[in-house]
């Protein structure tokens, strides 16, 4: 399935593999040099992810096609491959006993049956200008809870990368919410010209991400004002980055994001500089390919 | 009123629309029937500019997809967006705005509850809501009965009543001849991409008859109920 989906995006699924790799590493190195907190940090998002495979109607599915030990098999056998990555750098860090406590949880989370009494609605400040933020902050409020976590502790501990990882989070998570391409009814209904309809969508993430981010700035700004201009750098870039998707998202629409602008963006990761001429040229390739449902 | 010249429309070497020509005229309800795979959604999606196609698709209001109202057959619903800002969504993307949105909630839907758990009567009645409220001029309801309890089926009648004797334009689809006959001022038939009949009101009894018989045919002999 999910080499099938990077097939559809155009992307060799070795490529994406190994790019995918290189990012798992980086971030994981980042945030053991970042905190001593990493390990209890490094399970959580590990759980997080883990966690997906959980899914209802998935493990209901399993059930009535493999019978019920059928099923706990094949979850026990998902949870530990989708958590060898951690396992691996966990092992490598020579931490066992959170590796141990790793896989015991991935198993426990694999025979668990999660039962949900009553049907709930989570509030999110985005309803009136649904529906990237409006979704993706249901699907991922707990990564910002952990992300404000973070930044006070950041500041308990005088640690500014730690910050910084904090407000990673948040723009990491706010880019994701437009990596997907949406079904076409929803850019067709807009009464907006390809060009304010993009605009509109830009006004919107800029605003609301920011807002996400808010309290990590200013927390940060506070305690750590001699490192406002990284702060402030560090808003531009992910502000910037942000655009990025955008235009990328749509520069391909109604496919998915293609090989090219991943390349791109993985390049303006390297060089952001690049931004400058990516963030135009995709705007105007957005435009054109969004003219056929926006007349 | 919508005009439709030449209308052609391929997928691949499949040709699923061929040379349709069609008029729309303000105020008046048009059915469209014909069996499964017939055109109908393919021509519903290229009147609203969702396909590309051959041939010429004019209005009065231009461009016509800002001024249409479209209800799918399956409606689509994000995971967790509730009824209400599924509501907002829409009205937003025609710069509608709606203050009072628990009073315009006709179906009584659970407008807090995310949509995407709804039955698909209920998906159909807020996806319905949606289009309504944008204040639009024309209105393609795909298949709009499909689903929907008795109570909503009088209630989506009525509304198509209203629209009418507003002077808007509807097309709908449905698989429920009656739904048709009690809405429509002339219905098309669509068979393998064509359109081979219009019939006016006065002869919508006949063409009931008609298609009944030759749906059925000796079909049901071959099962040896009787």
């Amino acid at each position: 399935m999910c080499n099938r989906h990077l097939k559809d995006a155009g992307i060799h699924p070795l490529l994406a593999y190994v790019l995918m790799t290189a990012l798992f590493l980086g971030l994981s190195v980042y945030l053991f040099q970042s905190t001593e907190f990493a390990p209890y940090i490094y399970l959580l998002v590990a759980l997080s992810l883990i966690g997906n495979l959980s899914e209802k109607r998935r493990t209901e599915f399993l059930r009535l096609c493999f019978g019920d030990s059928g099923m706990k098999k094949i979850r026990i056998c998902e949870n530990v491959l989708a958590s060898v990555p951690f396992l691996a750098f966990l092992l490598y860090q020579q931490l066992f006993v959170y590796l141990a406590l790793l896989v015991a949880l991935v198993i426990l989370m694999a025979l668990s049956h999660f039962k949900t009494a009553f049907q709930w609605t989570l509030w999110t400040p985005f309803s009136k200008r649904p529906f990237e933020f409006t979704v993706g902050f249901r699907n991922t409020f707990y990564l910002f809870i952990m992300a404000y976590a973070l930044a006070v502790m950041a500041v308990v501990q005088n640690n500014f990368n730690l910050g910084l990882f904090a407000l990673l989070i948040v723009f990491t998570t706010c880019l994701f919410y437009h990596s997907k391409a949406e079904n076409e009814y929803y850019v067709w209904s807009f009464h907006l010209k390809p060009r304010a309809f993009l605009l509109r969508k830009i006004k919107t993430a800029l605003l609301y991400s920011t807002l996400l981010a808010l309290p990590i700035a200013l927390l940060l700004s506070y305690f750590f004002y001699q490192n406002m201009g990284i702060i402030l750098l560090f808003m531009v870039l992910a502000w910037a980055f942000l655009i990025s998707m955008i235009v990328s998202k749509y520069s391909e629409y109604p496919n998915e994001i293609y090989l090219a602008p991943s390349i791109l963006l993985a390049l303006c990761l390297w060089f952001p500089p690049l931004l400058l001429i990516f963030i135009p040229y995709y705007f105007k390739k957005s435009e054109n390919r969004l003219k056929r449902l926006l007349k | 009123m919508i005009s439709i010249r030449n209308l052609s429309k391929q997928y691949g070497t499949k040709e699923v629309l061929k040379q349709i020509h069609l008029d729309f005229e303000q105020g008046k309800v048009y059915g469209i029937v014909g069996e499964n795979g017939a055109g109908k959604t393919t021509l519903f999606r290229c009147i609203a500019g969702l396909e590309d196609n051959e041939g010429e698709i004019l209005s009065h209001l231009t461009p016509l997809k800002n001024h249409l109202g479209l209800l799918l057959t399956e409606p689509f619903f994000f995971p967790k967006i509730t009824g209400k800002e599924y509501l907002h969504l829409l009205c937003q993307a025609r710069d509608i705005q709606i203050s009072n949105m628990e009073d315009k909630n006709i179906f009584d839907l659970p407008l807090n509850q995310y949509a995407a758990t709804y039955s698909t009567g209920m998906k159909k009645k807020l996806a319905l809501t949606a289009i309504l409220l944008q204040g639009n001029e024309y209105f393609i309801l795909d298949e709009p009965f499909n689903g929907v309890d008795i109570q909503s089926n009088i209630l989506i009648t009525e509304i198509i009543h209203q629209l009418k004797a507003l002077g808007k334009t509807v097309i709908i689809s449905s698989h429920i001849f009656s739904t048709l006959s009690d809405t429509c001022d002339e219905i098309q038939v669509m068979s393998q991409g064509n359109l081979i009949k219009s019939v006016q009101k006065p002869d919508f009894a006949a063409l009931e008859t008609e298609i009944k018989q030759m749906t059925l045919g000796k079909k049901l002999d071959k099962l040896g109920l009787a």
